[in-house]
């Protein structure tokens, strides 16, 4: 194996992991502010991926500038599902049946949105046909796919912004106190379930963004979710539940592993690579390679 | 408040009533002849199950509009259509409930290989003839009397497509010495692969340079289509069920600028949407082996679909269904009987060398052997050419020339 290829290798998985990383984020601050598994977050890609289609398709418009265009819009449907939904089902009670309700939520909420794609929009498969889908910057002797070094330097900057949001403003401050100790950021006068609405918009709004991105170099359909959704998972968990930079890191390690993983094992076994990786994590570093360690007293 | 007691239990009556007085009107003068269709109208093989209800609608239509099945004083058919979904076991429950629910005199699907195999068995069980145009040998290995494939299967395509593809490329100056399999490992798939790995591909001297089989979905195609670029086989043969998975390889070949030619195996590469996709431009040259395609003397029937649908062109998926629905038609006029075990022996014993189901399929004759299987039923070589799949051998029913690696 010349060292040459296994750059490449590295390369090619680190700018499927951008985007992989950007969509987990969401998941993870839905997590780690609300604690909840939202099962739906899938589907907001997929409408991501949808909505950045139609913008281009009626309006002309570049998908990697439709991917940030849908983000304040899906941050609105994310406080409206919250409002609606989620809300009932948060914030004080018994954990476990709170926890029962929310997985039934999310998990019908996530049949709901992928059986009413395919009945409004069809079955039928669709993709933006961009130039940079089948181009690639040369490096030397490694080639950097133009979509998908666009979508992973997007990714980046996308979560770049909501890093300083959460570590620089006072709005992301109260945020993350309300993840930590609800009850004391109740105390100092922060409304939890504001924050809580907050983190769900911010949440859809990332992953819808990431399913625009991913759109400019893959197909899109009502399942798509799918082939994407435990991978969001492991990532999450890899990265340390709830953890912001964690879970951008989960992303890329998935990337990269994927992609290495054919260096040694058949095809077949692509994704044996991840959970490996995942099971090995676990057993040596429980919390996760971000997580903090619980400890008892 | 008593009486709005009343008055509210008349309502409900009311309401429960209509629809039995809706459907109640008028007793048909035959008994209907129903067709179950179970096919995935649900998940990532959606689009297949709707193409074969467009066809197998349009038959219908013409069938009822021809006056129906004459030996049954005109019985009208009907279609009842079941979800398959998306996987094995939602398939055979789909079909368990389709078959039991009502009187069902044949049924149709369900286009995935492994979807067929598990639907199949509870056709058997039932003792409803069906028909299907899954290619994987095993659905006809098992001795079933009620299970009629149309299309040639797996392993004859195989064998039969690399003839026909060796013989072109001789003629065209350009013999193969290598070849790369590249493809999922999905039941059709993976029966077509099996032969050529193991005894055609030798017997023809060609040595097999690549062959990667991955589990949809594909994380990333780059690290196959780098080895087709590194080894630039004479012949790809190509088997990506999967759309997304798919697209990711043909745009990763265009990245990589390779040019080895594309064999497709299966209808699955031959759909509008890939047109959509990845443009004309990319398409242009791909080759596909496929049960069915619409072949020379039949644009007729291709504007009839084309107009009644919207689609750009009609493929594999609907033409099938339309002659099966055709087959299923006259084999009711001979059975002169709606009962699914009459049926089953009239298709058994049908020879139709005429007629919009014999015009469908190639040679043009409609028998089945003891096993279920279509005879004579031979593979169609399919090409793109300018956004549009044309069929280009065998050479006496192509609508198209082909050509050889143009333009790629």
């Amino acid at each position: 194996m010349a060292l040459g290829d296994l750059v490449q290798y590295v390369v090619t998985g680190l700018l499927v992991g951008g985007v992989y990383a950007l969509m987990s984020i969401g998941l993870a601050l839905i997590f780690g502010v609300m604690r909840v598994v939202n099962f739906a977050q899938g589907d907001f890609m997929m409408l991501g991926m949808y909505v950045t289609y139609f913008l281009t398709t009626a309006y002309g418009i570049d998908p990697l500038l439709g991917a940030v265009l849908i983000v304040p819009p899906f941050f609105l449907v994310g406080v409206a599902v919250h409002r609606v939904l989620l809300a009932r089902v948060t914030g004080g009670g018994d954990p476990q049946r709170l926890m029962d309700t929310q997985l039934i939520l999310t998990l019908g909420l996530s049949l709901i949105i992928t059986n009413g794609a395919t009945m409004l929009l069809t079955p039928m498969p669709r993709g933006i046909k961009t130039s940079y889908a089948t181009q690639a910057f040369v490096v030397g002797p490694i080639l950097m796919n133009e979509a998908r070094s666009y979508a992973f330097l997007m990714a980046l900057l996308l979560a770049g912004v909501v890093y300083v949001f959460l570590t620089r403003t006072d709005l992301g401050k109260a945020l993350r106190a309300a993840a930590d100790e609800p009850e004391a950021a109740g105390y100092q006068g922060i409304d939890v379930r504001a924050m809580h609405g907050l983190a769900f918009g911010v949440g859809i709004a990332l992953v819808a963004a990431a399913g625009g991105l991913l759109a400019t170099y893959h197909p899109i359909e009502p399942t798509v979710a799918v082939n994407f959704i435990v991978l969001m998972f492991v990532a999450v968990v890899l990265g340390g539940l709830g953890s912001i930079p964690g879970a951008f890191a989960g992303g890329l390690v998935i990337g990269v592993v994927q992609s290495l993983t054919l260096l040694v094992l058949p095809f077949q076994l692509q994704n044996v690579g991840v959970f490996i990786a995942f099971l090995l994590v676990l057993y040596l570093r429980p919390q996760g390679l971000f997580g903090q360690r619980l400890r008892t007293v | 408040m008593k009486k709005a007691g009343i008055g509210l239990a008349m309502v409900m009556a009311a309401l429960i009533a209509a629809p039995m007085l809706l459907t109640a009107v008028p007793s048909p003068a035959a008994e209907d002849l129903k067709i179950a269709l179970v096919v995935p109208l649900s998940g990532r093989w959606a689009r297949q199950g709707q193409l074969k209800k467009m066809g197998a609608e349009m038959a219908i239509a013409e069938v009822n509009a021809q006056g129906g099945i004459k030996s049954l004083g005109g019985a009208k058919i009907v279609l009842r259509e079941a979800d398959a979904g998306d996987s094995v076991e939602k398939a055979v429950s789909a079909a368990q409930r389709a078959l039991t629910r009502e009187k069902i005199s044949a049924g149709i699907g369900s286009w995935l290989s492994s979807f067929t195999l598990g639907v199949t068995e509870v056709a058997e069980r039932l003792e409803v003839p069906w028909f299907t145009l899954s290619y994987a040998d095993s659905i006809t290995d098992r001795g079933f009397k009620y299970t009629f494939q149309s299309s040639p299967v797996s392993s004859a395509q195989a064998e039969q497509a690399l003839e026909q593809l060796v013989e072109i490329a001789k003629r065209n100056n350009q013999p193969i010495k290598k070849a790369a399999i590249i493809g999922d490992n999905t039941a059709a798939t993976v029966f077509f692969f099996k032969p050529l790995r193991e005894k055609l591909l030798k017997a023809k001297g060609i040595e097999i340079v690549v062959d990667e089989i991955w589990t949809p979905p594909l994380a990333d195609a780059t690290a196959i289509v780098q080895k087709l670029r590194s080894t630039q086989p004479d012949v790809v043969f190509y088997g990506a069920t999967n759309f997304p998975d798919s697209i990711q390889v043909l745009q990763k070949v265009k990245e990589f600028g390779v040019k080895s030619p594309i064999q497709g195996v299966g209808a699955w590469l031959v759909t509008p949407e890939y047109v959509k996709a990845v443009g004309p431009e990319l398409l242009d040259s791909i080759k596909a082996v496929v049960a069915a395609h619409p072949l020379k003397g039949q644009d007729e029937l291709v504007k009839r679909f084309k107009e009644r649908t919207g689609e750009p062109f009609m493929t594999q998926d609907p033409l099938m269904s339309y002659a099966h629905v055709w087959i299923i038609k006259e084999a009711a006029e001979r059975a002169k009987s709606t009962d699914p075990k009459a049926i089953r022996d009239a298709v058994a014993k049908l020879d139709l060398t005429s007629g919009p189901a014999a015009n469908a399929l190639a040679p043009g004759r409609i028998r089945y052997d003891d096993h279920g299987r279509r005879i004579g039923a031979i593979p169609i070589i399919v090409q793109w050419q300018g956004g549009e799949p044309f069929t280009v051998a065998p050479t006496e029913l192509a609508t198209r020339k082909l050509v050889w690696q143009a333009g790629r």
